[in-house]
């Protein structure tokens, strides 16, 4: 047993500073497809794009991050100058704004900014946004640092996280974990899948995401989000992170003409 | 790959040499799709040739498939082996309006999900098969659903369809004890576990008998994929199960490239099985550190949980995707890697690889773990080899399955490997393996990255030549053999799609290991068995 | 009113309830039954109330048999006090008679359980009463056959006539050994009323006194059901209908504890440690036993038959107490241990007839008694839930109820040993001290099972969700006992006095000054408190003796120190009062704080399934698997696990788990006696050859020995 602890002690603390400092190690995100305007001809890159989130008009590229799905078709071997993919880049999560202001979401930002209480509920997902949501508790995030901790009943949540495009047969154990968390609550749709049901849904028997029957707070889009990127959500649901607006307006259209 | 097919195929001497019970005729089709051996008889024949095919040729079954045609149902059964031959393939036909073959899992267990399965999803009765009640479609879906018939319209969710059933799952009760009770767990799980529901019929302490119940991740990938262009439906075959995306695309570029009668370049090959490789030592290492946590020995897990990400991150800076995906193409890969690329990578694994090795030392001395797994979730062999468990779980048991040796793909006959076997059948065997398996993995990895071909990484496929067809792809996924059986017709899109995924061959057995054993070893049984409910569910 | 006018009165009363129940309707018995025997409840409480708190006393002579000496009745305080139980325990189970017999209507006669059950009162009083030995022996045996009627009243039932049998059985033996101790005890002066026997004990030698004690002990211990005597016990009150379970659980266990106390304590005082130890020793190990089984049973009424072997065990393990403590010269220490032993008694009576009204009316309304296949009874039975909850806090011995003062008690004399020089002594009552701790955790748990299981979570039958609450006639039966628990257990001041007084004439010195000492009392008080112990406290600069709270609220033991007094006080008055304020107070704070809030209700967090039902909720037999898992070497099961398979293939059909289970005294007492019995006897047909001649050698041979006997001894 001492062993263990000696081995402990040596390897010595791997956790990210992030949020105090930005992460930069190789290999933390896989990064995304940006959007804004560009040179070169996208048609290609959007055409390539299984899922359809890639529009482009007037030279206009825009991305719907609920939709995509991180396959990388659209990098540059696709058309002669496909688009372009940073790097390091992992705060993607975006707070979709409530109706009310006395909704869940708020309150938990006032009432949870140091110590939150997440309930974890797999709608479906694929296993990889469960274990990018489980390398949140391993030492290189550790999300207790922060204060975030995850909790075995919904009784004792302040957070829903919620991953996969929720099946038929999860929306009644969903629903019912949301009904019995206490006031006030949030809920986090983490993934492409929990955003539109990804490349799953909407269909017969997986659903287009969370937003269907439940208020959802905090997105935190990726196929699946890097755990930074989770991260970035949740410090974003308490308020220790700005909140950022959806980088995508409803439809790719209504994009460009915001950016016009 | 002619020992069987001669057999079969020179008929003129049947029925001599057909399995005694088995009237005839048994005809033998083209062989195509990657099988050895296709052959098609009457319904009726179908329970003795299988029984002869597992019994006396030592064939093991892999699969059900069954297709809905205009005018008749079509049924595959699916039987692989170790002797180096190819799978070998039985069809049957039955008509439309029968809606009845006869079970053959009285015969051959492995094949009661799957038979379960097509019942549920087509509304076919296996006669013979004790029905146990309802299987993927849970008690919300009225009697006669069955989504994977042709006219039913996969496109509209399902709660439009019609009225739910307002009655709960109930399935009786097996134990005859006074105060005998089911434990149920799930199917939201406290931390982040996989939703599945399990009943555990107790009287208190120890678990008689488990009743699990799946499908909650039901997400319809086999009916989803069907019209959808291959490219698109290898994005499900893929991400249905992200924690081993590499493989299964694998299994599934496999089949399309052999209907397409393509071939990958020998680049891409040899970087798919490093890429293959990878994967499985990641996985290893993420079951390594679920196993650890399960038995709360916490400095462990957190070394193995420091060591999961390093390969996360060093998969991402390598192939640019932290799992692995939207690598696979059929033809070959999206993108290539340098040689110097792939060489850094060796030596990085290696590095993780040292680690790994150092914890498995600690592991073994430390024996308040080895107390929670040792005779701790037991499967013996000779139930590993009725269940037809498949992967670590059935090598743990002694059942040296491993589709890279019995059906080689790719060129992993070109590398030297073992493949580990242990006979204890616990969880430290399966412990062991896990270890052993990554070992080799980093030996694979080695040897791959040492001799890499050089030349293009992907076959362009010209546009006009894409015939239509079945064929049958395979990889042994981190956690065992994977079927995906794939039609396509001739517009290029999928028309059939089976699955058949070790998670789902390796939870029809699960409750073996559990019975008999106390609640608290529950999750550590469950976690050396690492299965992925993703996986199964589809 | 004096004693004999109102023994009559209680007589003529029992004989008026015989006769009517003869001459009245079938259907109307069990209502006359109620009045009649509640009247003579009534009376005899009296009886028993005047004997117990004045200073009348009775004595009278019924007639003289030549040979035999006198038939004598008369009522001291320790027959007055345990008159007066029964009298407390037959009303209310009286009143709830009343309905419950309903359900034997038109099955079983209605008549003849009032008969007996009349019968039984008188003969539970008269053995009582009786003040020489044989009028005593011969109401015992009736007793004894009438507990064995009633115990058997649903003799239609296979079960029953066996255990009704057992039961008879064995307490034919005991009644035996209680013959031959008398018989000893009488020796050769032949004078059989007992203050003729108390005069004439001090020339008993030694080896005779450890023989009538052991006989005696064991003899009226079966009645108690302390092992190894106690198979019977579990398998009579399973037979017995609920209101006769009470009976025998309220009343008939106390005549065993009466007639260990009026024999080995106060006729026949022991002189060594010797008798006390066993008394210990079984007592503890009866506790320890009796919880064990009642912990792991899941029939309710065997839970509580086990549950009352318990509380036998921790009554007797006092009373071994008190006895070592008497003989080792410690009047006050025994005192305080036989004080100890008799609230535990009372308290006994009280909470376990309670419990047994629950189980019973639970029986009645839904048909069962299994509590696997009860639960969430709260809904349809709140009173009766109430009730119950009473008798488990007090049965669990949690303040303030009852239990919790006479276990308290218990324990603390326990840890008196201290004070004696004997070393092996003083392992033992450590070791019974720990036995007992052992049991009161374990009682917690079972009571917790016991509760849980039948009245929360959710109903494991149809027909316990289709319950409905009983009648009030039965319900005030039960509300009388829940009031006596909490009665008996907030104020242990002003009882304990009056067990005092019953002691003082055994162990010939009053232990109440150290016992519930006027504390903080001043004035009149102050001169009360024992000098040398409120010196200890003054030392310390506690004003000990001062006015600072009312009443004498603290039951104290007190064990001076050489330099410091060590006190072990318990106060469940002051405890009931904090409790209520806290519970007040608490009840304020939430209503504040809520009002404010939207509450908002949920069910329990089911992990997402679609429905909970009942078979997934926790069982009986799983609450206390733990239990039997890790005292499996006491419980020493048969298991067997058969799955049945289809015939080809896997699939399973079903699984049979047998469970089978041999009590732990008859498995390592009894059965080996059986098998030593039947091999002698064995040995003794032998002998029986059928030829004369080996007969008549047989005769010489005897004669031969008898001669030698003759002339030696």
């Amino acid at each position: 047993m001492s062993g263990w602890v000696l081995k402990g002690l040596k390897t010595g603390i791997r956790t990210t500073l992030y949020p105090k400092v930005e992460e930069l190690a190789p290999g933390v995100s896989p990064g995304r497809p940006a959007g804004g305007r560009a040179a070169g001809n996208k048609k290609p890159a959007a055409e390539a794009c299984p899922v359809d989130a890639i529009a482009v008009r007037d030279k206009q590229v825009s991305v719907d991050y609920d939709r995509c799905i991180l396959c990388g078709r659209c990098l540059p071997p696709a058309g002669a100058s496909g688009l372009v993919k940073p790097a390091a880049d992992y705060e993607w999560a975006y707070k979709i704004p409530r109706d009310t202001v006395a909704a869940g979401g708020a309150g938990v930002t006032k009432t949870c900014s140091h110590s939150l209480h997440i309930k974890v509920v797999d709608g479906g997902a694929c296993n990889a946004c469960l274990s990018e949501v489980s390398q949140l508790t391993k030492p290189y995030y550790d999300m207790h640092r922060l204060g975030f901790f995850i909790t075995p009943t919904p009784r004792d949540a302040d957070l829903l996280l919620v991953v996969g495009p929720v099946t038929e047969h999860m929306k009644l154990p969903l629903k019912k974990a949301f009904e019995a968390m206490p006031e006030p609550k949030a809920v986090m749709a983490v993934g492409t899948c929990a955003l539109s049901g990804g490349i799953f849904g909407p269909g017969f028997a997986a659903g287009g995401g969370v937003k269907e029957f439940l208020p959802v707070d905090i997105a935190v889009p990726g196929c699946p989000p890097p755990p930074l990127a989770i991260i970035h959500g949740l410090l974003m649901a308490v308020g220790r992170k700005d909140p950022v607006p959806s980088p995508t307006s409803p439809g790719p259209g209504s994009g460009m003409e915001a950016a016009k | 790959m002619q020992k069987t097919t001669c057999k079969s195929s020179s008929m003129k001497e049947l029925p001599e040499d057909l399995p005694p019970g088995c009237h005839g005729p048994v005809t033998v089709t083209a062989v195509a799709g990657r099988f050895s051996c296709c052959m098609e008889s009457s319904a009726a024949d179908i329970p003795p040739i299988c029984n002869w095919l597992t019994t006396r040729q030592g064939y093991r079954f892999a699969s059900i498939v069954i297709e809905e045609m205009e005018e008749e149902w079509l049924a595959h059964y699916i039987f692989y082996s170790d002797n180096g031959q190819g799978p070998v393939s039985i069809s049957t036909r039955v008509n439309k309006a029968d809606k009845a073959l006869p079970s053959i899992s009285h015969l051959i267990h492995a094949a009661d999900w799957h038979e379960r399965e097509m019942e549920d999803l087509f509304g076919l009765v296996f006669e013979g098969h004790p029905r146990l009640g309802e299987f993927v479609l849970h008690e919300e879906w009225p009697e006669g659903t069955n989504p994977m018939k042709k006219d039913f319209d996969a496109t509209v969710p399902y709660i439009d369809q019609g009225p739910s059933s307002s009655c709960s799952w109930h399935p009786p009760s097996l134990v005859s004890e006074s105060g005998a009770f089911m434990m149920p767990i799930g199917p939201i799980f406290s931390g982040f576990a996989e939703s599945a529901h399990f009943l555990l019929e107790t009287v208190g302490e120890d678990i008689i008998r488990m009743i699990p119940r799946f499908f909650y991740k039901y997400r319809g990938v086999e009916k989803t994929a069907e019209g959808l262009p291959a490219d698109r439906a290898l994005l499900l075959a893929e991400r249905f199960s992200g924690t081993s995306a590499f493989a299964h695309s694998l299994a599934f570029c496999h089949a399309v490239e052999e209907i397409w009668k393509t071939r990958a370049p020998r680049r891409a090959v040899a970087l798919r099985v490093m890429l293959a490789e990878l994967e499985r030592f990641r996985h290893h290492v993420a079951a390594i550190e679920g196993i650890c946590s399960s038995t709360g020995l916490v400095v462990a897990a957190s070394q193995a949980g420091i060591l999961e990400e390093d390969i996360l991150r060093l998969s991402c800076k390598f192939a640019g995707h932290r799992y692995l995906f939207g690598l696979n193409i059929p033809g070959g890969l999206q993108r290539d890697f340098s040689d110097s690329e792939c060489l850094e990578l060796a030596g990085d694994v290696k590095k993780i690889f040292v680690k790994l090795q150092d914890m498995e030392k600690r592991l073994r001395f430390s024996s308040s773990f080895l107390d929670r797994l040792e005779e701790v979730g037991t499967v013996t062999m000779e139930d590993a080899v009725d269940y037809g468990l498949v992967g670590p779980v059935a090598r743990a048991s002694g059942v040296a399955g491993d589709l890279r040796t019995c059906l080689p793909y790719g060129d992993y006959g070109s590398f030297e490997f073992s493949v580990p076997v242990e006979k204890e059948g616990d969880g430290y065997a399966r412990l062991r393996i896990l270890f052993q398996e990554a070992e080799q993995s980093n030996n694979i990895i080695s040897q791959a990255v040492s001799s890499l071909p050089g030349g293009g990484i992907r076959q362009p496929l010209s546009p006009g030549a894409r015939p239509a067809g079945a064929a049958l792809g395979w990889a042994e996924t981190p956690l065992g053999a994977t079927f995906h059986w794939v039609r396509l017709a001739e517009d290029g899109r999928v028309a059939r799609y089976r699955l058949t995924t070790p998670s789902f061959t390796n939870w029809h057995g699960f409750h073996l290991s559990v019975e008999g054993f106390a609640f608290q070893d529950f999750p550590i049984i469950l976690a050396t068995f690492g299965l992925s409910n993703a996986e199964c569910d589809r | 009113m004096n004693i004999p006018i109102l023994l009559e009165l209680f007589l003529l009363s029992c004989a008026a309830g015989i006769l009517l129940a003869m001459a009245v309707p079938e259907r109307y018995a069990p209502a006359v039954l109620a009045w009649t025997a509640s009247i003579s409840s009534a009376v005899i409480l009296i009886a028993g109330g005047i004997g117990l708190f004045t200073n009348q006393s009775f004595h009278a002579e019924l007639w003289r048999i030549s040979s035999l000496g006198t038939l004598d009745i008369s009522m001291d305080r320790l027959s007055a006090l345990f008159v007066f139980m029964a009298g407390l325990i037959f009303l209310p189970v009286s009143v709830f008679s009343a309905r419950y017999m309903q359900r034997y209507s038109g099955r079983y006669s209605l008549r003849s359980f009032s008969v007996f059950y009349h019968l039984l009162f008188a003969a539970v009083v008269l053995l009582l009463i009786a003040a020489d030995a044989l009028s005593f022996l011969l109401a015992w045996e009736v007793m004894s056959i009438l507990c064995y009627l009633l115990i058997n009243y649903e003799h239609e039932k296979q079960d029953n006539t066996s255990s009704g049998l057992l039961t008879l059985v064995m307490g034919e033996a005991g009644f035996l050994a209680v013959v031959f101790g008398f018989l000893l005890l009488a020796g050769p002066t032949g004078g059989l009323d007992f203050a003729t026997l108390r005069l004439n004990a001090g020339a008993i030698g030694g080896a005779t006194r450890w023989v009538i004690f052991l006989l005696t002990f064991f003899g009226f211990g079966i009645k108690a059901g302390i092992i190894p005597v106690n198979t019977w016990l579990p398998k009579a009150y399973k037979a017995a209908p609920g209101n006769v379970a009470a009976i025998l659980s309220g009343v008939t266990l106390n005549l065993a504890v009466y007639g260990i106390i009026r024999v080995n304590a106060d006729i026949l005082p022991a002189l060594t440690a010797g008798p006390g130890i066993v008394a210990l020793i079984t007592g503890s190990l009866s506790a320890l036993i009796g919880i064990l089984y009642a912990t792991t049973e899941d029939d309710m009424q065997m839970m509580l038959a086990h549950s009352s072997i318990e509380n036998a065990g921790i009554i007797i393990a006092g009373l071994g107490a008190g006895m070592v403590f008497a003989a080792m010269h410690h009047p006050v220490l025994a005192g305080i241990a036989f004080i100890a032993s008799l609230y535990h008694m009372i308290n006994h009576s009280m909470f376990k007839t309670l419990l047994f009204l629950g189980s019973s009316g639970i029986e009645l309304k839904t048909g069962g008694r299994d509590m696997n296949r009860l639960g969430g009874l709260i809904r349809f039975m709140p009173w009766t839930a109430a009730f119950f909850l009473i008798g488990a806090l007090s049965i669990a011995a949690l303040p303030p109820f009852n239990g919790f003062v006479s276990e308290w008690l218990t324990l603390q004399t326990m840890l008196q040993s201290a004070s004696l020089q004997s070393i092996p002594v003083k392992i033992t009552f450590a070791l019974s001290g720990a036995a007992l701790a052992l049991t009161a955790g374990l009682a917690v748990t079972c009571f917790v099972k016991a509760f849980g299981m039948s009245f929360l979570g959710m109903g494991r039958s149809e027909s316990s969700r289709r319950a409905v609450e009983l009648p009030w006639s039965m319900r005030s039966a039960m509300l009388f006992l829940a009031l006596l628990c909490i009665v008996s257990g907030i104020l242990p001041t002003y009882i304990i006095p009056v067990l005092d007084r019953t002691v003082t004439p055994i162990v010939h010195e009053s232990a109440v000054d150290a016992l519930v000492p006027p504390f903080f009392t001043g004035g009149r008080g102050k001169e009360k408190l024992n000098k040398a112990f409120a010196a200890d406290f003054h030392k310390l600069g506690a004003q000990v003796g001062s006015d600072v709270l009312p009443g004498r609220g603290l039951v104290v033991l007190h064990q001076g120190g050489k330099r410091n007094p060590v006190v072990f006080a318990m106060s469940t008055s002051y405890t009931f009062v904090v409790l209520l304020l806290l519970l007040g107070a608490t009840m304020i704070m939430l209503k504040i704080v809520v009002r404010r809030q939207k509450v908002r209700y949920q069910p329990a967090w089911d992990g997402g399934v679609r429905k909970l039902l009942p078979g997934m909720t926790y069982s009986a037999t799983g609450f206390s698997n733990p239990v039997r898992v890790i005292f499996n070497t006491v419980f020493h099961p048969t298991v067997t696990i058969e799955t049945g398979e289809s015939p080809v293939g896997h699939f399973r059909t079903a699984i049979t788990m047998e469970r089978t289970e041999v009590h732990i005294t008859e498995r390592l007492a009894l059965k080996p006696v059986v098998a030593m019995l039947k091999a002698i006897s064995a040995r003794i047909a032998a002998m029986h050859s059928g030829s004369v001649n080996t007969y008549a050698m047989y005769v010489i041979i005897s004669l031969v020995m008898l001669l030698i006997g003759e002339r030696f001894f």
